[in-house]
């Protein structure tokens, strides 16, 4: 649904995105991770047809972007970082403002409006929304990005300003619109927001795509090598008793505890061993990288 | 560009002016100090209708020398004078207040990069921007110009089909004159990337080319012109007739002859023809430099059409009421002051020029 080739945006002889190869599946809800500056929300813009690249290509249900942004921006919904509205209108009249873009007739933008305004918990408020919070804008800025019913939802930093009920409530909405065969595309720098929500992930650096797959295959992609050596964390009830094995590279013993750098995963064996020695295991399990410190890792590089 | 994209950001923006506090305040204070110089210049020209009608029935009456001469009519014209001068001012003011943050604004709000995501191009924001902020001062222009026409038909002063094909073009050239300085904002709006830089920015345009602008252009006038030629040394006794006044805004000068027993003296003619050359020398300067200026263009064009004989006298001090005729029709009138027109329509064509440049290559991050 979303594909980008080598594309590039360059500002002041500085590559703000640099040669980005991404591809995002139909119904997927995408996590586009990255430290502030890493060229997320530059990639956005591109996406979304209003900024164009200065190389490279990307395209939206298969149109190309820069060749036809209005085609593309038809089909799209896209939430900015920081949304801002018209203050001296309210958040009904904001949203038919937008919709008058997409050709709807008066009863359709009613119709769409209303329900817009109810599912965002916005419907009944006749404030002006210059004096909305920042949460509320928010929850409008959500509002406008579903205005047109889009095929594919670019969200940056959507729950920066909400609290945490508006927080859960995003994320049913989101699960609600993938489950609708949507699209849905999440520019974060916050991990855990994002491994609540996204199925796959791609993390950007310096405007450089890092890696991309499941949080997982990521987290697994990003660990700092140490060859094909698997960490193997053992506890016993008992003092834990020497433990030979002939695919065993070290062992760092700690009381009951152990932690066993071996060439295979050997956790059937050393069970085994223990199980004849007459040691109780109480844990025995392989060592995965932790996923917010690979993150943090990558983050810093 | 598609007309219904455009007209929906006009429509909004239109919207937005004619309800804002500020332009119904400004707009509020231009009516009401427009409905009484109205009710003023109506009472002048009362008053001259009435010495006219005096001076008619003088002629008929008595054997003067003078009978072959007719005093002419005055013109409704004269009350829409009075709107010029404050036109200028609160205006101007109306225009740059509805104009500086059309752009600056979004920005600060961010609306803008909203309004961007939704499928309309960049041109279509900029021209429907400029489209809702013609709109709006078009309004106030026939708002003004309704007010007086209402007042002239309360007081029971119906204008001729010439005289109010003149107020229409009268409030044609103001509009153009609003427009200079809404084209300047708009452009600052686009330039800057707050509403206050803005702000400062179009009053310094807007005192440069109304204030400085004319006061240069009369430095450069003297520079360029030198000194006036000295009139001769005249001894013996004589009689001297004045026969014109002063040209252009700030150049003005005298003409005077002096006669011997009917014949003219050649030295006097001589210096008559240098001071001339001189003055119309000064006045070209001048008139180079103030068509650069809204408001300079403003008076001249609006003079033309509300007092052609005055406006005639400044643009020609020596031709006038000489070898020049007397324009005969509001074409003729419009036609001496071709340049004027021409700067009053360049002039914000080329700030909406650079707004629009200026606006499709903006970073919008």
């Amino acid at each position: 649904m979303i594909r980008t080739e080598n594309l590039t945006k360059v500002y002041n002889g500085k590559a703000a995105v640099d040669g980005l190869d991404l591809e995002v599946g139909e119904g997927e809800i995408f996590g586009f991770l990255g430290p502030n500056g890493a060229g997320k929300s530059t990639t956005i813009l591109m996406l979304t047809g209003m900024i164009e690249p200065t190389g490279g290509r990307c395209l939206v249900d298969g149109i190309e972007v820069a060749k036809d942004p209005l085609k593309v921006k038809e089909i799209i919904g896209y939430l900015p970082e920081d949304v801002g509205f018209y203050g001296n209108m309210t958040g009904e009249q904001n949203l038919d403002y937008f919709a008058r873009f997409y050709g709807m007739s008066a009863g359709e933008r009613k119709k769409r409006i209303a329900e817009l305004l109810e599912m965002v918990h916005l419907d009944g408020v006749t404030q002006k929304a210059s004096e909305y919070s920042r949460g509320m804008k928010q929850r409008l800025g959500l509002a406008q990005a579903l205005i047109n019913d889009p095929v594919v939802l670019f969200l940056d930093e959507p729950t920066a300003n909400l609290d945490p009920e508006g927080v859960r409530e995003y994320r049913e909405l989101v699960e609600h619109l993938a489950g609708e065969g949507k699209t849905v595309f999440v520019s974060s720098h916050i991990l855990s927001e994002v491994r609540e929500v996204c199925r796959t992930v791609g993390l950007l650096a310096k405007g450089k795509l890092v890696a991309q797959g499941t949080l997982e295959e990521v987290a697994r992609t990003l660990a700092p090598s140490d060859g094909d050596v698997v960490r193997i964390v053992v506890e016993t009830r008992e003092r834990l008793p020497d433990i030979e094995d002939p695919d065993i590279i070290s062992v760092e013993r700690n009381g009951n505890r152990a932690a066993v750098r071996a060439k295979t995963d050997i956790r059937d064996r050393l069970a085994a061993s223990l199980f004849e020695q007459g040691v109780h295991v109480r844990e025995i399990r392989v060592e995965e990288p932790d996923i917010e410190d690979v993150f943090m890792t990558a983050y810093r590089r | 560009m598609a007309l219904d994209r455009l007209f929906n950001v006009a429509r909004k923006e239109f919207s937005d002016h004619i309800t804002s506090r500020r332009f119904i305040i400004i707009l509020g204070l231009l009516l009401v100090i427009s409905a009484i110089s109205i009710h003023e210049g109506i009472e002048q020209y009362n008053d001259n209708l009435e010495s006219y009608t005096e001076q008619l029935q003088y002629m008929g009456e008595s054997d003067d020398p003078y009978s072959s001469w007719m005093p002419s009519k005055p013109s409704i014209m004269y009350v829409f004078m009075s709107m010029m001068s404050y036109m200028t001012m609160l205006g101007g003011i109306l225009a740059i207040a509805i104009g500086f943050d059309l752009v600056s604004k979004e920005k600060e709000t961010r609306s803008l990069k909203t309004l961007l995501s939704h499928p309309l191009y960049r041109d279509e924001i900029i021209n429907g921007k400029a489209v809702g902020g013609i709109g709006a001062l078009g309004f106030a222009m026939v708002l003004a110009l309704a007010i007086a026409l209402a007042m002239l038909l309360v007081f029971s002063v119906v204008p001729t089909l010439d005289e109010f094909a003149a107020i229409l073009i009268f409030g044609a050239v103001s509009l153009a004159f609003l427009l200079a300085y809404f084209a300047v904002a708009l452009t600052m709006s686009t330039v800057s990337k707050e509403s206050g830089n803005a702000l400062i920015y179009t009053l310094v345009i807007f005192f440069a080319v109304s204030s400085l602008l004319p006061m240069f252009g009369s430095m450069a006038a003297d520079a360029f012109a030198g000194d006036p030629p000295e009139p001769p040394d005249v001894s013996v006794s004589k009689e001297i007739v004045r026969t014109a006044s002063s040209s252009g805004y700030y150049t003005s000068s005298s003409s005077q002859s002096v006669v011997y027993g009917g014949e003219e003296d050649p030295a006097w003619k001589e210096y008559e023809e240098e001071m001339k050359t001189y003055v119309e020398k000064r006045r070209l300067i001048s008139d180079v430099s103030n068509l650069l200026s809204p408001q300079m263009n403003y008076y001249t064009v609006a003079l033309a059409v509300t007092n052609p004989q005055i406006s005639a006298m400044m643009s020609s001090p020596y031709g006038y009421g000489s070898d020049q005729e007397e324009p005969s029709g509001l074409a003729d009138v419009l036609g001496r002051v071709w340049m004027n027109i021409a700067a009053l329509i360049v002039f914000p064509s080329v700030f909406f020029a650079a707004a629009y440049v200026k606006f499709m290559r903006m970073d919008i991050r």
